[in-house]
This record gives structure tokens, sequence and C-alpha cells, in this order.
């Protein structure tokens, strides 16, 4: 039995990982109003490629650089050959879509480099740090974690607030017909939009794989705490994301200290369920929902 | 809107709800016989099929009536299929009404637990908009492992409980749990390895049945089932590891009395093990499986088919196409949304109750997210706006990853790529037909259908 403090820190790797992956799922809805139930697979697909890399090459940066690039392109690819095509179609069309190509991401995967776990290398060294000359089960590599989620949400503020690309693809989110008005390419906006979320997805698997191992299938439950978090934040703020993924990770965290790792999913789907009842649109959701 | 709905309205009341029974029946009695002439691994792959299309009635009206996607219909045939495992093991009477314990019974339970369940996720899911739902149904997906593995004494944790199927004669002779029992689960841990492959996770948890054929080389001489049964030693002792090659397992298969000469396999039998069943020797198990879950399919279908297209039917389309319209006229657009989740809801928990009779286990690895997606795939394929469709969908789920292993098989794929195959078809094939034709196999040939008649018929009468 360790400490509510010890079990407070673990859960903060957890936690910017589920940040992270909400964060694609929000900028592929601010971009194109889909929830990507595929960006897992995308996100697994990519740290396939980068531990590739990493056996190749021997060094963690340029397995993180090549997944990042491929995450970028398999965000394009799946915008372009699936999720463009598919936006005039109806609503449940483009959900199913996404789940087929999630589908196809995971046998695909399995088929290239089998089903079977394998052990992802981290570029820190994955074990308790002491402080205060006391072991604590928060390691260098959450800080390392931590941190690199801290740059990236930065960095995402700043691309989508200061710059020009930014204001171009928030007006394309916000008000298509406008923005192509008053001379945006829409289009390449959206499309941006699904490459960004890509090398954010592609992120946080490469860092979720050294803690969850890595096989087509291991990242599903965080499609669950990614979409609980997005969701919760309300689907549309990027703040409300990385707030709620990491609370979302602190939480499962501290249920799995205190009573059992199995009950994380049931308390993932009992905090939804909780928030969706309330809040059928999220809980900072800008839009009301048409209701009748 | 659609002109086959008014169609129907025309007639005589009555005459239309007595069509569909005779259908149903047509249909049942045919399928009944088919499962008679073919061989065991045949009437396994019937099973197989009649079981998912009992489901996908359910997803046709749940994802492309009402217009709700759900992940959730392989968690809710957990629920059928752990409610019939649970009633089949612990009564020995019906609770309340005190009348003898007998399959039906748990089928009944099973399908009230499905209406429960779905009146609770319907309740929160009216609520929700598209991707909210399949977002919240994904969760129930995921995390159902996770909830029957909450109560490992009761739900039997990952190994599950172990099903006997009742036999007509005699219905249940023991009931083990599996804990106990030393269950081979190498399949069950390859199955939760590889969760990825839908379909072929099934035919992995029959590989015992179907080695327990070939050790038994003496059952030509129609040995009795029951004896077959009892061969727990042979079952568990059979390799699952080494899964034996579908040829081999053919093959042993077609050594068995394939001419059972079964004059009455009624759903009565079905029903009601206590009813003497004389020639019960010369059933294969796989047989039995078979009519049972052709005889749910048929009446699940009579069903369906009365619902979706009635009254109910138009409904479920009007709040799906435009909620405040349909409020406008009187209809509750969330009263329509939680109907169609329980009625999927109660179809996904008879499919699992028979789920789990196939299995003759019910574990959380079967009732997987695979098994979820399976369904939504089969359904998107077959046609979403189509019960035909969910038939076809059924046989797509169950025949394609056959039809893709003989093909990898003649072409000479490694393994990792043939077993995968089936699931990357399905995605792509998903895919495409959300991006060409979204009504599915179904919509594409009443498409077809229709332009024929146009062309052929004078357009007074069309």
């Amino acid at each position: 039995m360790g400490s509510f403090l010890d079990y407070f820190l673990g859960g903060i790797a957890n936690g910017a990982v589920i940040a992270l992956m909400a964060l694609a799922l929000v900028l592929v809805w601010r971009s194109t109003r889909v929830v990507n139930f595929a960006q897992v697979g995308q996100a697994m697909f990519t740290s396939f490629i980068a531990l590739t890399a990493v056996n190749i090459t021997g060094s963690w940066l340029i397995g993180l650089i090549v997944g990042i690039i491929a995450g970028g392109i398999l965000g394009f690819i799946v915008h372009v050959l699936v999720m463009r095509p598919v936006r005039r179609a109806d609503a449940s069309g483009a959900i199913i879509a996404t789940f087929g190509v999630l589908i196809a991401l995971q046998s695909l995967a399995a088929m290239i480099w089998t089903a079977e776990p394998r052990a992802y290398p981290t570029p820190i060294e994955y074990a308790g740090l002491t402080i205060f000359g006391r072991v604590v089960p928060l390691t260098g590599y959450d800080v390392f974690v931590f941190i690199v989620m801290i740059v990236l949400v930065l960095f995402l503020t700043i691309l989508l607030t200061k710059t020009k690309l930014g204001l171009s693809m928030r007006a394309s989110a916000f008000n298509p017909e406008v923005a192509r008005l008053s001379g945006v390419r829409v289009s390449r906006m959206l499309a941006i939009g699904w490459i960004i979320a890509g090398m954010v997805g592609a992120v946080a698997g490469v860092l979720i794989a050294p803690i969850s191992s890595l096989s087509p299938n291991t990242f599903d439950i965080f499609l669950v705490f990614a979409f609980t978090a997005a969701v919760i934040g309300g689907l549309d703020s990027l703040v409300g994301a990385v707030a709620f993924g990491i609370g979302t990770g602190l939480i499962l965290s501290l249920v799995t200290g205190y009573s059992d790792a199995s009950n994380a999913p049931i308390v993932a789907l009992i905090l939804l369920a909780l928030n969706l009842w309330f809040k059928p649109d999220g809980a900072f959701s800008h839009h009301k929902a048409r209701s009748v | 809107m659609r002109d086959r709905w008014t169609d129907f309205t025309l007639r005589a009341p009555g005459s239309r709800f007595a069509g569909h029974a005779l259908l149903a029946f047509v249909i049942w009695i045919l399928l009944a016989r088919l499962n008679m002439i073919i061989d065991a691994q045949m009437s396994y792959y019937l099973a197989l099929a009649a079981m998912y299309a009992t489901a996908m009635f359910g997803m046709t009206i749940l994802v492309g009536l009402s217009g709700q996607v759900s992940l959730g219909n392989g968690a809710l045939m957990a629920v059928g299929g752990y409610v019939f495992a649970l009633t089949s093991m612990h009564w020995k009477t019906v609770p309340i009404l005190g009348l003898p314990w007998n399959a039906v019974w748990s089928m009944v339970f099973a399908g009230l637990g499905g209406i429960i369940i779905g009146l609770i996720i319907g309740a929160l899911g009216a609520r929700l908009r598209g991707p909210y739902l399949a977002g919240l149904t994904l969760g129930v997906a995921v995390g159902i492992p996770s909830i029957i593995n909450r109560y490992p004494s009761l739900l039997g944790g990952e190994q599950g409980l172990k099903l006997i199927v009742p036999y007509p004669e005699g219905g249940y002779p023991e009931q083990v749990l599996s804990e106990d029992a030393q269950f081979d689960d190498s399949a069950l841990d390859e199955f939760l390895v590889d969760e990825s492959a839908v379909v072929q996770a099934p035919l992995e948890e029959a590989a015992p049945a179907e080695g327990d054929l070939l050790t038994l080389e003496d059952a030509q001489q129609g040995v009795a089932q029951e004896d077959l049964l009892t061969l727990e030693d042979a079952q568990q002792g059979v390799a699952q590891e080494d899964l034996l090659t579908l040829e081999d397992a053919q093959q042993g298969v077609q050594d068995m009395p394939t001419d059972a000469p079964i004059s009455e396999a009624t759903p009565e039998l079905a029903t009601d093990p206590s009813d003497a069943f004389t020639t019960a020797s010369d059933f294969v198990l796989q047989q039995w499986q078979a009519s049972v879950a052709i005889a749910v399919a048929c009446i699940v279908g009579f069903l369906a088919l009365n619902l979706v297209r009635g009254r109910q039917g138009r409904v479920w389309q009007a709040v799906r196409d435009d909620p405040v319209a349909a409020a406008v006229i009187g209809i509750s657009p969330s009263g329509g949304k939680i109907s169609a989740f329980v009625v999927s809801s109660m179809f996904a928990a008879l499919s699992g109750a028979v789920f789990a009779q196939i299995l003759t286990l019910a574990a959380p690895s079967a009732f997987g997210l695979g098994l979820s997606l399976s369904l939504l795939v089969g359904v998107v394929l077959g046609g979403r706006l189509s019960l035909i469709g969910a038939v076809i969908g059924a046989l797509l789920i169950v025949w394609l990853p056959e039809w893709v292993d003989s093909l990898s098989a003649e072409l000479g794929m490694p393994r990792q790529v043939a077993d995968n195959a089936p699931n990357l078809l399905y995605g792509l094939l998903v895919v495409a037909v959300v991006l060409v034709a979204p009504r599915g196999i179904m919509g594409g040939v009443s498409g077809l259908m229709s332009k024929m008649r146009r062309s052929s018929a004078p357009p007074s009468s069309g």
C-alpha cells in the first residue's frame, strides 16, 4: 500500500499520454467535426514504424522523428483517401469509416509485425527517482513524458493562436463558408489539421508504447481513456483535453493504486457516462446541443 | 419516403403478420432440413451464421433504421451469454413460477437481461449525438472484460464459465465451473493477444470439439453424443495450441455419419430438453447447436420483420432523419431511440446466449471489442437498412475468413498474413462501402433491381 502522493505521482505520465491522445482527437474534431476512432490505430501503426527505426539505428530520438513524420503522412492519407470523400455521406458513415480504418490498420500491423506484444525502449531509465532519500513511483521517464507534453501543448497553442496558419485553421473549423470567402484554402487547412493530429498521436503512441508495450491492440484502452478526457473537456478545447487528460490519468492511477488495475476501464466508463448524462455535449462545449 | 413501406399498409390488417410468420416458418424449415444433410463442419458454420444474423437484425434496427452507431452490442451479447450460462448452471426451477427449469427459460431470461441493459444504455444514449454514443458504447465494449473479471467467483474470470450444451436427452448432465476444470487456456491466450482477429477466434474455441471428433475414429459407428460429451479429457487433452488444420478437421468430421435421419427437428425439441428424443444419438453436437441457432434466428427475424415493416420501423426512421419533425407529429424522439436500443439489445442478448452454446463457454475474451466490431462490419457490408443485408453480413462474417484461408493456403501465404487478411479485407471493405455504396450490398442490389424494374415496366405502374 503506497501513499496518496505516490499514486498521484504515478498517474502523471499516464495522464500526460492520455492528454496527448485526447489532443489528437480534439485537433481532428476541431478541423473536421469527426471523432477519429482510428487515432489509436494510427498511433499504434506509427509506433511500430518508429520501433523499426529504433531497431535499425539504435537511436530513440530517430525513432521519435520517424514516428512523427509517419504519423503526419498517415494522417494525411487517412484524411484524403477516407475522411474527405466521406464527409458528405450520412453522419453514421463517418463514424463507421473511422472504425473501418482502425480494423484495417490493426490487422495490417498484425500482418507486418505479428500480434505479439513488444517492448519499446525508453530514452531515460524507467526507474523510480529518489527524492529526499526516498524512492518514489515517479520515474525519470514519467517526468520526461510530462515535459514533452507541456512543450507540445505550448507549441500547438502558439501555432493555433499566434500564427497566420493557426488563424486560417481556426477560421476553417469555425465557419468554412466564411473562411473560404475570405480566401482561406479550407480543404488544405482541414488536411493540415489531420496531419498535425496524426503527428501528435504519433508522439503519444511512442510515449505510450514503453508503458503499455506495443501490439496491435494494446492501445485500444487508451482510445477509451482519451475519448473520455476529450469529451469531458468538451472535444473543442485543447486546454480542456490536456486538463482532463491529466485528470483522467490521475484518477485512474488512484483507482489502480487503491483497488485494482482492472477497475480503471470501469471507472473511465462511469466518468464518461456521468459526464454525458449531465452534459450530453461535453463539459466545456461552446455550442449548445440541439435538443427536442 | 420509400414506397415499399406504404405497399404493406394497404393490405388487410393481419395479412402482413401472417405473411411474415409464413416466411419465417418456411425459412426455418428449409434451414433445419439443410442442417440435417450437411456435415458437422458446415453445421457449425451454419450455427455461427444464424447466431451472427440474430445479432445483426438488432444492428440493422439500431445502426441502420435508428441511426445510432453502437459498438456495445458485443457486450450486450455477453449479457445474454452469461445470463444463459448462470441460469442454466444454478437453476433447477424457474424462480417465482416454480416450473421445472429448461433451456428455454434461460433464453427468456437472457432476453430479459438484454432488455434491462438496453434500457439503461439506451436511456443514456438517447441524449447523445453520433460520436458521443459511439464513444460511450466503445467504452462499454472495451470495459466489458474488466467488468466480468471484477466478479471472478460468479462469472469465472478470464476462463469464463464452461457450459455443457443442453442436450435433448437428460438436459444438463453436470455443470462445471471452468475455474476448477483445467480448461486449457492456451487457445484463450492466443485469443486475447490476437483480439483483432475478429472471426477466427470462435473457430479456435471450437477446435476442441472438432479434435474430439478426430480422436474418436470409432465414432463412425454413430457413437452416442453423450459419450462424446463425457470425454472431457479428450476434449481438453486434444492440443488446442497446435490447431488442427482445417482440412484435417474437415476430414475428421466427414468421417462422421452425416445422414442423420432426424424426422422432427422442431423448435419444441430445441426448447424442451425433457421431451423424449430417442434419436439423439444420431445428432452431432454441431447440428444440435445449429438447430438451436436457426430456431432463434428465425424467431428473432420474424419479430424484426414485423417491427421494421410496421409502424415502429417508420418511427425509428422518422426519429433518425429529423427528430424535430418527428416530435412535431407526436413521436417521442428519445422514446424512438430507446426502443431501438432495447429491441437491438434483446436480440443481441439472445444471440449471445446462442453464442455461449456454440462455444460451450461464456468467457470475456469471446465477447470483446472484436465481436462488436465484427457485428458493425457485417451490418455495414450487408446493408445497414435491410434485414436481408444483415443475413448477407452474417454469411460474410462467417465464410469470408474461410474463403481467405483456403485462398491463402493455395497461394502459400505465411500464417501471419493469412490470419489477418480477413480483418484487413473487412476494414477496407467497410471504408469502401461507406464511400461508394452507403447502403451496402443489399442497397446495391435493390438499387439495381429498381433500375431494372423502371426500365422494363411502364412508368405508370412504378
